[in-house]
């Protein structure tokens, strides 16, 4: 059950090419240089490898045609969303055929009453939030990129996002796949029902990186909004404070909408490019959002305020108008738009640890930066214990480039020693490979093979993702040279 | 060393591992040596479900692997092994005014690896979700002794395949499960369930139709016939309204939360033509929860089968089911039903002459009917998960993936719908 190699790099014959042509049109492949250019990468820079073409294909069969030829010709294959991936997961290890879904972005069906829609994988997931609103209902899962990030390209990763806190992430808001399998064939896993007969392949698929087939329609569960919701944003003297009060919320038996921590680097930046009025002298704010009845939202945020002051908080805001509410929200999600003014390049990075080891992490993660002379701002998932330390640095300097990935290796290693893991939303892709070893055992990691085996026997589809070669520490495709700068999470 | 009595022939009957390591000895020695068919059991309160058992079968028993190996009640998780009953489980994490929010039928005999096993769910499957929302870790040991896991200990995680989605549900047919890392939720203050009775299904709809835009959010949303009305009066000793359709809508949440949504409720039944309302109220209502939960297991009949459909189509389900005699609960929120064939149904025929119908409604709106139990001598007749499916190919590539060689739980799940059952095993009566 090992993981076979990535194919060797691989050119696409001017045969393939003109079938290619043929099948979908010229203005669907994209084949010279500096066309390719543009997918070179995603929001992980670090490595950069332009794929032969780029296909954009506007139907399942088009993708399942598309699939058919490249097993003729034996070359591998990549679906690509919105390329928001932040561990390389849309980068064509090996060359080969991209194909592009962002052109397969209809909305298939709503259906209120069973609670569901059915839409295109490159569908922008925020587009299906605007065209339920007013509907009482809403898709759940709201990754900070939502503006960008694609539908597919959240079931391949199983995004999160900050009320997934409360409402789960992306898998628990999948009801159905149409899925391209490897080999060509269209299936059709799960669908509006719960509960069908036999494994959760869908819950599988979730999550899978693109590694078991091309999703070509999503059914995705909708929720109802909530009756009302009150935001708060907490003020904090020490970083030590506001990841006690965060923990404290938890302890306590209070789920809330989303718990956010900004620490004051990224504050600062975000008050220059947005001026929210934030405390600049506050070493963090913790932005946290409750939702249910009306009747129960104002006791919830004072247990909320109570625990924050029992926690030394130097004050809890509100917001006090939908304007007030939007424009926080909008600092929190558009926080990494603002750290250019803080370093010419950036690096984030996605640990998770468990919520009481928050206040011990977050200390390493000061500590660690000290040590190496690296500016660290933290912006995190902090009701989740999803930590997103970035790491500021100017990737001309080469030497000051080393130490961030020392300090980047030593935080997350430290993840795991805590007891958390090394992603919590944004996937291995090619960027974490070398932990997948820390992580798993080698029997694990034969599991895991045998079950990408089962969809994916000849690893045509993504190669070399997700799982580290058999007996290579899975980073020997990879030339670290700089980690470059990432988009949001 | 803890192999159970052996029979006459020299199998050993029963395995009970005290430890998640012996029995990946005890597997592995197994898959070099004599190669017994396997059948992993836990709280045997689901082993007549599905396609019958192998009586070659060797049992191997996780009831001893009941530890809670870790309980930071603070992270709101905890790990436990898999033999761990249900029930003992819940009354460990209620001092700390936690609970797994998942409703497992017979949960004082139910083991957590045998709920996993079974993808058990109840009535709250519906504000609460399922199993698959809370197993954030697993370990287990395949057919041959290997011991894998996937997931972790922490709440949101992405590293590596989601291998605990792939296990729930799965029927014991992949791995045996010996440990589980489980999310936690805060037990809530105040409960309550509300009972009405509906004298036609339009009315149902309607009323069904209205909560999707109510300002309560219930966490259950259930519709009974009468036959399943009177067992759950009686399970539960509450005097329930009785009439041709039994609607009960069960909320949750802090006491203010729970007042206020209860005169919510009671004024949206009335409206929707309820004559009576009867309210079971907080302490009262675990005995109905538990009334509720059970009864999908709690019936002796020839024939019991569960539905899967969209929530919009469950009502006209319910009525023609009970229209063919079918004692009948539905889980109405989530388009899931629950139903006991009457005890006339004497062979296999008059079962397909109930079935096949509903089959059809089910499938008119992408649903479908399984048989959950049956006599075994009926499992072909009755094509137990109902008409192939275009997955199943992809289910069984998985399935050959763990087991090769067909050892574990044989016949059972996708092999035993795909008709490679290599024995029908005792039936469920």
């Amino acid at each position: 059950m090992a993981a076979s190699p990535p194919p060797a790099r691989s050119t696409v014959a001017l045969e393939l090419l003109e079938r290619f042509r043929g099948l979908l049109g010229p203005d669907a492949v994209l084949a010279s240089d500096d066309e390719l250019m543009v997918y070179e990468c995603d929001g992980y820079v670090v490595e950069k490898k332009a794929p032969d073409v780029v296909l954009f294909p506007t139907s399942t069969a088009e993708v399942a045609e598309i699939v058919k030829a490249c097993n003729e010709f034996d070359v591998p294959f990549v679906p690509r969303g919105a390329g928001t991936s932040l561990a390389g997961g849309c980068l064509p290890v090996g060359g080969g055929v991209m194909i592009a879904l962002t052109r397969m972005k209809r909305i298939l069906e709503v259906n209120l009453q069973d609670r569901y829609a059915v839409v295109e994988p490159g569908l922008v997931n925020l587009h299906l939030t605007r065209h339920l609103a007013g509907s009482g209902y809403h898709y759940a899962p709201d990754p900070s990129s939502q503006g960008a990030c694609t539908i597919g390209g959240n079931v391949a990763t199983n995004s999160g996002g900050p009320h997934t806190l409360k409402y789960g992430v992306t898998v628990n808001h999948v009801l159905g796949l149409e899925v391209v399998m490897p080999d060509g064939r269209v299936v059709q896993l799960g669908g509006p029902t719960e509960g069908l007969a036999g494994y959760d392949l869908v819950g599988l698929f979730v999550g899978s990186e693109g590694t078991f087939g091309i999703c070509t329609q999503v059914t995705v569960r909708l929720t109802r909004d909530p009756d009302a919701y009150r935001t708060l944003l907490g003020i904090f003297e020490t970083v030590s404070d506001a990841t006690q009060a965060i923990s404290g919320i938890i302890a306590a038996g209070i789920v809330p909408a989303a718990l956010e921590m900004m620490d004051q680097g990224i504050v600062e930046a975000v008050e220059a490019a947005y001026g929210f009025g934030f405390p600049l002298d506050a070493a963090a704010v913790v932005l946290i959002e409750v939702d249910g009845l009306e009747v129960a939202v104002d006791v919830e945020a004072e247990r909320i305020i109570g625990l924050c002051n029992e926690q030394g908080a130097r004050e809890v805001r509100r917001a006090e108008s939908e304007e007030q509410r939007a424009l926080l929200w909008k600092c929190r999600k558009q926080a990494f738009g603002a750290i250019g003014r803080l370093s010419p390049s950036y690096c984030t990075q996605d640990g998770v640890v468990p919520r009481t080891k928050l206040p011990e992490i977050l200390e390493f993660i000061i500590e660690s930066g000290k040590r190496h002379g690296i500016r660290i701002v933290n912006v995190f998932h902090a009701g989740d214990g999803n930590i997103h330390p970035i790491l500021l640095f100017d990737e001309r300097d080469e030497e000051q480039v080393a130490r961030v990935f020392l300090a980047s290796d030593e935080i997350l290693g430290r993840c795991i020693e805590l007891g958390g893991s090394v992603t919590g939303e944004h996937g291995i892709g090619v960027e974490k490979l070398s932990f997948m070893n820390r992580l798993f055992t080698e029997d694990d990691l034969l599991v895991m093979a045998g079950v990408r085996k089962a969809f994916n026997p000849r690893s045509s589809c993504s190669p070399g993702k997700v799982l580290p070669t058999a007996g290579a520490c899975g980073m020997e495709h990879i030339e670290r040279s700089h980690p470059g700068k990432q988009a949001a999470s | 060393m803890s192999e159970g009595p052996r029979s006459a022939e020299g199998v050993p009957e029963e395995l009970v591992p005290a430890t998640a390591t012996e029995l990946a000895r005890l597997l592995a020695a197994n898959s070099s040596g004599p190669r017994h068919p396997v059948f992993p059991v836990g709280g045997r309160t689901a082993m007549g479900f599905g396609f019958g058992v192998d009586p070659a079968s060797l049992e191997l028993t996780t009831s001893r692997l009941n530890r809670v190996i870790d309980y930071p009640a603070r992270d709101m998780t905890v790990t436990v092994e898999a033999g761990c009953r249900v029930s003992e489980l819940q009354n460990q994490l209620k001092p700390e005014g936690q609970r797994l929010p998942v409703d497992v039928p017979l949960a004082h005999r139910a083991t957590l690896g045998g709920a996993i096993a079974s993808d058990a769910a109840g009535p709250r499957r519906f504000g609460l979700g399922t199993l698959r929302d809370y197993v954030i870790g697993i370990r287990c040991v395949t057919v041959d002794g290997r011991s894998f896991k996937a997931g972790g200990r922490v709440v949101k995680n992405v590293a590596g395949y989601d291998l605990c989605k792939l296990m729930v549900g799965s029927g014991g047919t992949l791995a045996v499960v010996t440990e589980v890392t489980l999310k936690l939720k805060p037990l809530p203050e105040a409960s309550a369930i509300g009972f009405a009775c509906f004298d036609r299904g339009e009315m149902v709809q309607d009323l069904l139709g209205d909560l999707a835009t109510s300002r309560a959010r219930p966490v259950a949303i259930e519709l009974l016939g009468p036959k399943a009305g009177r067992q759950l009066a009686a399970e539960s000793r509450q005097d329930l309204p009785s009439g041709p359709l039994l609607v009960g809508i069960g909320i949750e949440g802090s006491a203010s939360e729970v007042q206020w949504q209860v005169e919510v409720i009671d004024r949206e039944l009335r409206q929707g033509g309820a004559g009576a309302v009867v309210w079971a109220r907080d302490d009262q209502t675990a005995k109905v929860w538990s009334a509720l939960t059970d009864y999908q297991v709690g019936v002796e009949s020839p024939v019991t089968i569960r539905a899967a459909l969209r929530p919009s189509r469950t009502v006209e389900f319910v009525v023609a089911a009970i229209d063919a005699g079918v004692a009948v609960q539905a889980h109405a929120g989530s388009g899931v039903v629950h139903g006991h064939l009457p005890d006339d149904t004497l062979d296999a025929a008059t079962a397909e002459s109930v079935i096949g119908p509903l089959r059809e409604l089910a499938a008119e709106g992408g649903g479908q009917v399984i048989v959950e139990r049956c006599e075994s001598s009926w499992v072909e007749r009755l094509e137990m998960w109902g008409p192939r499916r275009d997955d199943w190919s992809l289910m069984e590539a998985v399935k050959r993936e763990f087991d090769p060689g067909g050892l574990l739980s044989p016949g059972r799940g996708v092999d035993g719908a795909l008709g490679h059952a290599t024995a029908a095993g005792e039936g469920a009566s």
